[in-house]
């Protein structure tokens, strides 16, 4: 019965559904704040002490908001499409190990880095059929340009993820975690450098946020939505900005682990994963802040130029080094 | 519940910016609201692109005929709840354009209008401030209530 | 530089036109009968910087008159022509020069000339459910009376009948400031076609102008844009001021130069942000808007007002500059001329921003030429004009600047050519401040204005702003016509658009620095 509880506690509350939902809403507000604070602004400061609770104000207005369904709209794909998208992208971070170990107990299972990586290509499909869907010219293109952007550049995401894969000889995010006693992005250093840039281009964020280009396409996929779909495909987005720096953290930055001081050793390895998860997206911010946004065709030679021939040779030289050097030393 | 509602609506106003024939005096100063200087995002507003994410509409210009189907059209796209906010003289009454023969003159001929800013064009400070007292209007609904029966009295 | 060997008087003698010298600009040349067109090519041949300014049409009671404002790189020529009312026809002269399109859609649809051989002729300021035969600029046009036809309830179609997809841009779009409609056909991501749609700003002015006095008409003009409205003041005033034959005290003249510079400047600052937002650059955007709140401000010091200054009025300026002012509007423009390396290098060395603005929407100088394109849009192709230059007004022809010129003629050269002007802008207000005479700031004018018409120029920060005036002898202004900077340079847009990426539509665009409210007035 004590199981049942806390299998039902872990999934719904910590490290689970609560949990991530306001570390979301956290990170959104950082990003807000940091990129606020590099254009000489001040940022939401007004709800709730430095604004910290804007993205929940936000969220809440927009759940109570009218929701508004386009007569020409393909109505259930319209309907569902952002709250699958929004569901695929938890449960993908259900597989991370948060706290130590992933949310659901003894969910790792061999080769779990793969299956987590295909929910990302899921939850992009995802966010594309809601463009789709919605029959708007502009969502249309939207959609089209997620679709080119998301199927060019996750090759490159996941030959770059195989890097990690390879320095600790498993498939297995736990264990991946578990080999890092020095983080791999100091056995890697170029892979994790290169997989920040891709994850950018697979977040859709500066220089790459061609599918969010106002100028260009109004809000893109998004344009038709209003109301709680809108509030699911906007936190969708910022899930996804979390999903993203999560698994920077498990690849390259050794997940929870970290010291222990005293007491449980879950959440300090919570805080050390929440931090680094931060870091990752300081990080990111700052280049979305820095760049103007390329155009796609710029963005898809991009990929097939650099980033491919790049993750190439970043997986064969982690390779060598993995098999042949770092074992010696 | 209400009152978690009214305070997710009154922190968090997305803005919609049109111009229904403006001079541009008024849309410079709405988006030197987004600027360092005034920077309404402290506030919580957002300037939104798609008329279905808003919750205010910023209205400048004295609606010309042209604009004036394309400016009901936005506001019917919008999802409820709704405001309108009238900035500058042009959109309040129609200005110095009030009586041209392309000129519908004044926001409230096409569309319901909430809040009425004047000034040729109102500092971004005023708008700042007419915006606020809009929201602000939304948290006591009950007196707000009574202010306009006693007016309809008169 | 301009070329002052051309003599067009010469070159008109010559050719036996019935000209009156110093009449509406340099010349003015009496050609009815179908002789615009040669006087035209007469004066295209001598000189490949003759472009035509503007077209004003002119309601004078049983005829209509076409007045052909043209340039020469050092002179100004009026064409006149006259139509009968019945039967207003004239031949086009889009063939010769193709920036006249516009001008002639124009007359065409606010008096009813109609241009023979025109390419595309359709309404173009007027709303869509203006009726049919009623032309407002026409002095028997009575507002009260129109009735306005249902609006149309058919749909847009989304595509093309070769296949191709229409998009829509406006009248409501995140990349436009302003309500207007461009319908671009796209293949894939490349630009086909540009369809304009302009006239949702059209507001009346010129009519509007005709029943206010010349004192409210400057209230007025000022309002047809909110960014350049001190330039508009004062084509309009000076205009009104060679009828009236007064001379401006110096003092006035200094002030309303500062006065322009400052337009200029927080108009250029605008510009290079606003398409900082178009390549989605937010961070370029805020940074220029945090350094133009120091311009707005030091204009509510001089002017009284941030934006609409109201400044400028007939005889001089309203409002002197303070000496205490002096230092502080000093400091203020040197703290900006210190902030202008980081910009200047930020325009010309970003990667990113050179990815998105080099060898967009390039306009090459032969184009910019036959388009008659104005401004920063004409000096970045390569064509050194400049009003301030060619034909120095206020204080212009006292203060030492630089007119800045780039070859490239893309969308990064464009920028670039404002981003030094901002600095030219900065000295020529610091030279200004250092020279400026004392004395009175203003003249008394009579209220009513003799009989008489003039024509006026002005460098905007767009470009060449052109003011026709013509006066009846009453305190009201028989008609006053307005040609704006972006009206001239919509064409160049029109036409660097076609083969190029949607995305790059924006930028291009944003190059221009449109301003809509100016263009449909």
């Amino acid at each position: 019965m004590i199981d049942y509880l806390w299998l039902v506690f872990r999934v719904l509350v910590f490290p689970g559904f609560t949990f991530l939902l306001f570390l979301t809403m956290f990170c959104d507000w950082i990003e807000r704040k940091i990129e606020a604070r590099m254009q000489n602004r001040m940022g939401p400061s007004f709800t709730g002490p430095s604004g910290i609770l804007q993205p929940l104000a936000d969220f809440i207005k927009l759940l109570t908001k009218e929701e508004i369904t386009p007569n020409d709209s393909r109505k259930y794909i319209f309907r569902f499409a952002p709250l699958f998208a929004f569901s695929v992208l938890v449960f993908a971070l259900c597989f991370l190990p948060i706290d130590g170990t992933s949310v659901i107990p003894d969910a790792s299972f061999g080769g779990d880095l793969i299956f987590v990586m295909a929910l990302i290509s899921v939850a992009n499909f995802l966010l594309f059929l809601s463009g789709w869907s919605s029959s708007n010219p502009y969502s249309s293109i939207g959609a089209a340009r997620v679709l080119t952007q998301f199927l060019g550049y996750d090759i490159p995401l996941f030959l770059l993820a195989l890097a990690p894969a390879f320095l600790a000889g498993s498939l297995t995010i736990a264990t991946i975690v578990d080999s890092q006693w020095i983080p791999f992005v100091v056995l890697a250093p170029w892979a994790f450098v290169l997989f920040i840039i891709t994850m950018q281009a697979e977040l859709e964020k500066d220089p790459f946020d061609i599918p969010h280009a106002e100028s260009e396409v109004v809000a893109g996929h998004e344009t038709e939505y209003s109301g709680g779909k809108l509030a699911f495909l906007k936190f969708a987005r910022d899930v996804q900005i979390v999903f993203g720096s999560s698994l920077i953290t498990v690849l390259f930055l050794g997940g929870a682990n970290g010291p222990v001081f005293f007491g449980l050793q879950a959440l300090w390895g919570t805080l050390w994963f929440v931090l680094k998860v931060v870091v990752i997206i300081i990080i990111s911010e700052y280049m979305t802040v820095l760049f103007a946004r390329l155009r796609i065709d710029q963005i898809v030679k991009a990929n097939w130029k650099f980033m491919l021939p790049l993750s190439v040779l970043s997986l064969l030289l982690t390779i060598g080094l993995a098999v042949w050097v770092y074992p010696m030393v | 519940m209400t009152n978690i509602t009214t305070w997710a609506r009154v922190k968090s106003p997305w803005v919609l910016h049109f111009n229904s024939g403006a001079c541009n005096g008024c849309d410079i100063e709405v988006v030197a609201l987004l600027t360092p200087k005034y920077d309404v995002e402290r506030f919580g507003v957002k300037l939104e692109p798609s008329p279905r994410h808003a919750d205010v509409l910023l209205t400048t210009g004295c609606v010309t005929e042209q604009c004036a189907e394309r400016l009901k059209r936005i506001y019917e796209q919008m999802p409820q709840p709704k405001f309108v906010v009238a900035i500058g003289a042009c959109a309040c009454a129609g200005g110095v354009f009030a009586g041209n023969y392309s000129v519908v003159g004044g926001v409230d001929k096409v569309i319901p209008v909430n809040a009425y800013i004047p000034g040729c064009p109102p500092r971004p400070e005023a708008i700042i401030d007419g915006v606020v007292k809009l929201l602000n209007s939304l948290q006591q609904p009950a007196a707000n209530k009574e202010e306009v029966k006693t007016d309809g009295k008169q | 530089m301009a070329n002052n060997d051309i003599n067009i008087l010469k070159v008109l003698e010559a050719k036996n036109f019935q000209i009156q010298p110093g009449k509406l600009g340099t010349v003015a040349i009496q050609a009815g009968g179908g002789k615009h067109r040669d006087a035209l090519k007469a004066l295209l041949e001598v000189d490949e910087k003759t472009a035509v300014t503007a077209i004003t049409g002119i309601d004078l009671g049983d005829n209509i008159g076409v007045y052909y404002h043209v340039r020469t790189s050092n002179a100004f020529a009026t064409i006149q022509c006259e139509v009968p009312k019945d039967k207003p026809t004239l031949a086009t002269i889009t063939d010769l020069v193709p920036g006249a399109a516009f001008h002639e859609l124009e007359v065409t649809d606010l008096l009813g000339v109609v241009f023979v051989g025109h390419p595309s002729p359709g309404r173009f300021v007027l709303p869509d459910t203006w009726p049919e035969g009623v032309y407002p600029l026409r002095k028997d046009f009575k507002p009260s009376e129109i009735k306005f036809n249902p609006p149309s309830t058919e749909d847009v179609s989304l595509s093309d009948d070769r296949g191709l997809v229409k998009i829509v841009i406006g009248p409501h779009h995140p990349a436009l400031l302003e309500p207007e409609k461009f319908a671009v056909l796209v293949d894939g991501e490349t630009v086909k076609n540009v369809e304009p749609r302009i006239g949702y700003v059209h507001r009346g002015v010129e009519k509007a102008a005709e029943s206010k006095t010349y004192l409210q008409g400057v209230y007025l003009v000022e309002r047809i844009c909110g960014i350049c409205n001190s330039c508009h003041a004062t084509a309009f005033v000076e205009a009104v001021e060679k009828i009236l034959k007064t001379e401006v005290p110096p003092r006035a003249k200094y002030i309303r130069t500062i006065i322009l510079e400052l337009n200029r400047l927080h108009s250029h600052l605008l510009t290079l942000g606003h398409a900082g937002l178009e390549i989605g650059y937010e961070t370029l955007f805020q940074y220029f808007w945090r350094d133009r709140e120091p311009i707005m401000d030091l204009t509510e010091m001089v002017t009284g007002n941030r934006v609409i200054s109201s400044s400028l009025t007939v005889g001089g300026v309203r409002r002197d500059i303070k000496e205490t002012d002096i230092p502080k509007i000093k400091a203020t423009l040197a703290a900006l001329r210190k902030k202008i390396p980081f910009y200047k290098q930020m325009y010309e060395n970003e990667p990113s921003l050179k990815m998105r603005m080099q060898k967009v929407g390039t306009l090459s100088r032969e184009d910019a030429l036959k388009l008659c394109v104005v401004g920063p849009v004409a000096r970045g192709s390569g064509v050194d004009i400049d009003v301030r230059k060619d034909e120095p007004y206020e204080a212009y022809g006292e203060i030492p600047f630089k007119e800045i010129v780039y070859t490239a003629g893309d969308t990064w050269a464009r920028m670039n050519v404002r981003m030094d002007e901002v600095e030219e802008s900065i000295n020529i207000i610091e030279y200004a401040l250092d020279h400026l005479p004392g004395g009175a700031y203003r003249v008394k004018v009579p209220r009513v204005v003799p009989p008489g018409e003039a024509v006026n120029r002005v460098e905007a920060p767009r470009g060449e702003l052109f003011y026709y005036v013509k006066s009846n002898g009453t305190a009201f202004p028989e008609r006053v016509k307005v040609r704006t900077p972006t009206f001239a340079n919509i064409p160049a847009f029109l036409k660097t658009a076609i083969g190029e990426n949607i995305a790059d539509v924006p930028p291009n665009f944003v190059s221009l620095d449109p301003c809509f409210s100016c263009t449909d007035r």
